[in-house]
């Protein structure tokens, strides 16, 4: 049907009112990782308005005016309001950015009742999406729907006439996709998870080496949102796509020739500490809310220079960062592990024991191992352990968290691996509280020297004084919770569970 | 958070349900999010919006906070703006609204869920002193007082002043001013020199704001670049900037 035929048809068919032809500008928003696609939302900024869109109806669940010119948007720096909260639920840190521009030619032709009032809004759009680098492309028309709220039954009446006795189809993806497809981009974005179709018999080298080049996508994903700062995410999938590797280095170490595989395993933890900094700083920025609402409401403000300090912090470790990233090292050591992991399966075998061995022995081998271990480590914790005990089970936790997140849960029953991942989750949880309290304990009081010589450093010393009391509190209760969860990690049931299916 | 904003007058005929239908349009026309609840039991901008005067259960439902008023919003002509719309019963308002526990409290009950949603939030309110009116004073951040600039109107802006004082900012503007009549600008003069809360920007008697009904539209739809059109713009934009100062 072309367009005139569906603007004569219309007007033909249903009681509707032409408006005047307009142009409309939208840009559309999503995060890197295409959390409003997922929803099947979607941000769109038009004529002024910030607008977050509900799936299928085309209503707008919650907007905003906004002058902002197009760059990336954090829902936490939007001023309070139902948008902001909105978006937070759905997108949390993640910043919103611009992905397509669609310019319209529009030709609005409202639905009106019998006293002429519009209860239906239809637009037959002829879309173009603006190139970012200067040429355009023309989408395929459109026609589109939107409520006009308190009038939902001429919308489905219209709807319904529109599917059967006009002939239109319902479009097969959005505007939104069509135009980031046609800009040459996936709609559903950039995913952190990586996707290696294993299979128990395959060979361990080859399978290990597809899962470090997905884990090897993912830091080379997120490097550029890292340096530019775009939100705190990035970094964070980068630092995790490290750390498994790593994990994966050290558990599957069998399947690498030893010799190279030391070098980069030195590599790995140059980039793990390079990046450590940057990101406990962040995470100390992000989660400063929740400090201040640890100490009482009257001291709130008094945290302020406490606020200032960290985000100097934060700013140096980020230019050292951002060069370790932008040096030469890193380059090389992401172009040598890809030839590395390339040349793998046809490498000599004699010093590399498991390589040949089916991926699903090997990898269920290590998880079997390295639950053993934490069960024996958790075991001697009591009372009067030391924190870095604690350190010690929650870092080996890490470990097998991986290798159940890449080989176990592709590779055996989703029965034996969720309570095991559920149990470990809520380990991980308490230990993970516990030394991150006393590592915040710590950070503050090497803080509070540089802290009492600002302005206001005398009131903000005293908060941080409560601060460290309610973290040293929260502290102790993980380290109360942990003998609880470390019970039902290691109960008898799950260790035969775990022998049964890796052993 | 909304700005909530009553045109109000206690007399009727002066363009309050002109200026409340034009103004939300612009606020609406501008981006914003907008909401009319048009208190007038005679339904004047629920007609204009082509709406029917109807709200389920009623005012007292309403008031008594028994109906959900998110039912009852109906979307107009225009994007981003709705209607709360009048309903006959609205007649009784005052009946209902004594009938319920703190009554002047009641209007800022009813639309408190709905602050989060519109940036703006217009009351066209009935020409009365009465427990609605007071009502709305509690509720609303700022009063949009047209004057027609007559003998009596300086008197009758003198007691609603003090009728509202300590409540809701005031912001008046002349309304359905003949410019060739020396009365109509002495009158404007005088007024304006004794009050702070008289605007500068006023609406001119135009035959265009009468012709709203039989249009059942707002003026800049049908006479986008006619004189009052282009005053509605300048009060909305002193009204923006007069609330920005406060």
């Amino acid at each position: 049907m072309t367009l005139e035929a569906a603007h004569a048809a219309l007007l033909a068919h249903l009681e509707a009112q032409e408006r005047p032809v307009r142009e409309i500008d939208r840009t559309f928003y999503d995060t890197f990782d295409g959390l409003l696609h997922a929803g099947e939302l979607s941000v769109v900024r038009e004529g002024g308005r910030l607008s977050l869109i509900e799936p299928g109806s085309g209503a707008e669940r919650a907007g905003m005016t906004s002058s902002e010119p197009n760059q990336p948007l954090l829902a936490v720096a939007l001023a309070s309001g139902r948008l902001r909260d909105a978006l937070l639920s759905v997108v949390e840190h993640r910043a919103l950015l611009p992905l397509v521009q669609v310019c319209s030619r529009v030709r609005p032709l409202d639905v009106v009742d019998d006293e002429g009032k519009t209860v239906v809004r239809m637009r037959l759009e002829e879309p173009t999406l603006v190139s970012f680098n200067g040429r355009d492309t023309a989408l395929r028309p459109r026609l589109t729907l939107a409520v006009v709220r308190g009038y939902d039954k001429a919308l489905t009446r219209v709807r319904y006439r529109l599917e059967h006795e006009l002939g239109f189809r319902p479009a097969d993806q959005r505007l939104v996709d069509e135009a980031v497809r046609a800009a040459g981009r996936a709609p559903a974005g950039t995913s952190s998870k990586i996707d290696a179709a294993l299979s128990l018999r395959q060979r361990a080298d080859v399978a290990t080496a597809a899962v470090l080049r997905g884990l090897l996508e993912v830091m080379k994903a997120n490097v550029e949102g890292t340096i530019a700062d775009i939100d705190s995410e990035f970094l964070h999938d980068y630092r995790v796509a490290v750390r498994r590797s790593r994990a994966v280095q050290k558990e599957l170490s069998g399947v690498f020739p030893p010799a190279g595989l030391a070098r980069f395993r030195q590599e790995f933890r140059w980039l793990q500490a390079i990046t450590g900094d940057a990101r406990d700083l962040d995470v100390y920025v992000l989660e400063f809310d929740h400090y201040r609402a640890m100490v009482p409401e009257g001291m709130h403000g008094d945290l302020d220079p406490l606020l200032g300090v960290l985000r100097e912090r934060r700013l140096a470790a980020r230019r050292k960062m951002v060069q370790a990233l932008q040096s030469d090292r890193a380059d090389r050591l992401y172009a040598q592990w890809s030839s590395f992991l390339g040349a793998l399966e046809s490498a000599p075998q004699e010093d590399r024991p498991d390589a040949a061995r089916p991926i699903g022995e090997v990898s269920g081998e290590r998880i079997a191992k390295v639950y053993e271990r934490m069960v024996k480590m958790g075991d001697a914790i009591d009372g009067s352990s030391p924190p870095e005990d604690y350190h010690d089970l929650r870092k080996q936790g890490k470990e097998l968290r991986y290798l159940i997140e890449l080989f176990g849960a592709p590779l055996y029953p989703s029965e034996v691996i969720k309570p095991m991942v559920k149990s470990l989750k809520a380990l991980q949880d308490a230990l993970g509280r516990h030394q991150d309290r006393e590592v915040q304990v710590a950070t503050l009081r090497s803080l509070s020297h540089e802290v009492s010589g600002l302005p206001g450093g005398t009131a903000a010393l005293m908060a941080m004084g409560v601060l460290v009391e309610h973290l040293g509190e929260d502290e102790r209760a993980a380290r109360a919770e942990f003998a609880q969860h470390f019970g039902e990690f290691a109960s008898e049931s799950q260790r035969e569970l775990v022998r049964d299916t890796f052993g | 958070m909304s700005k909530v904003l009553a045109t109000y007058n206690v007399k009727g005929g002066v363009g309050k349900t002109s200026a409340a239908v034009n103004l939300a349009y612009l606020a609406a026309h501008g981006g914003s999010h907008a909401l009319l609840w048009d208190l007038d039991p005679q339904g004047a901008s629920t007609y204009l919006f082509r709406v029917k005067p109807k709200v389920r259960g009623g005012g007292r439902n309403l008031v008594r906070l028994k109906t959900d008023v998110d039912d009852v919003i109906k979307g107009t002509d225009y994007e981003q703006l709705d209607l709360l719309p009048a309903d006959f019963s609205y007649r009784h308002m005052d009946l209902a609204l004594d009938a319920t526990k703190r009554p002047t409290s009641r209007l800022s009950k009813v639309i408190k869920p709905l602050r989060d949603e519109y940036e703006w939030i217009f009351l066209d309110c009935p020409p009365s002193i009465s427990l609605v009116s007071e009502s709305v004073f509690d509720a609303a951040d700022a009063l949009l007082v047209p004057i027609i600039p007559a003998t009596l109107s300086s008197r009758t802006f003198e007691q609603l002043t003090k009728l509202v004082q300590g409540g809701p900012q005031v912001l008046a503007f002349f309304s359905m001013v003949d410019g060739r009549k020396t009365l109509h600008r002495e009158v404007m003069e005088e007024l304006r020199s004794h009050s702070s809360s008289v605007l500068d920007a006023w609406i001119p008697a135009s035959a265009d704001v009468e012709r709203m009904g039989a249009r059942r539209a707002v003026i800049a739809e049908f006479a986008p670049r006619s004189r009052a059109a282009l005053a509605y713009e300048e009060l909305w934009d002193e009204v923006g900037r007069r609330l920005e100062d406060a």
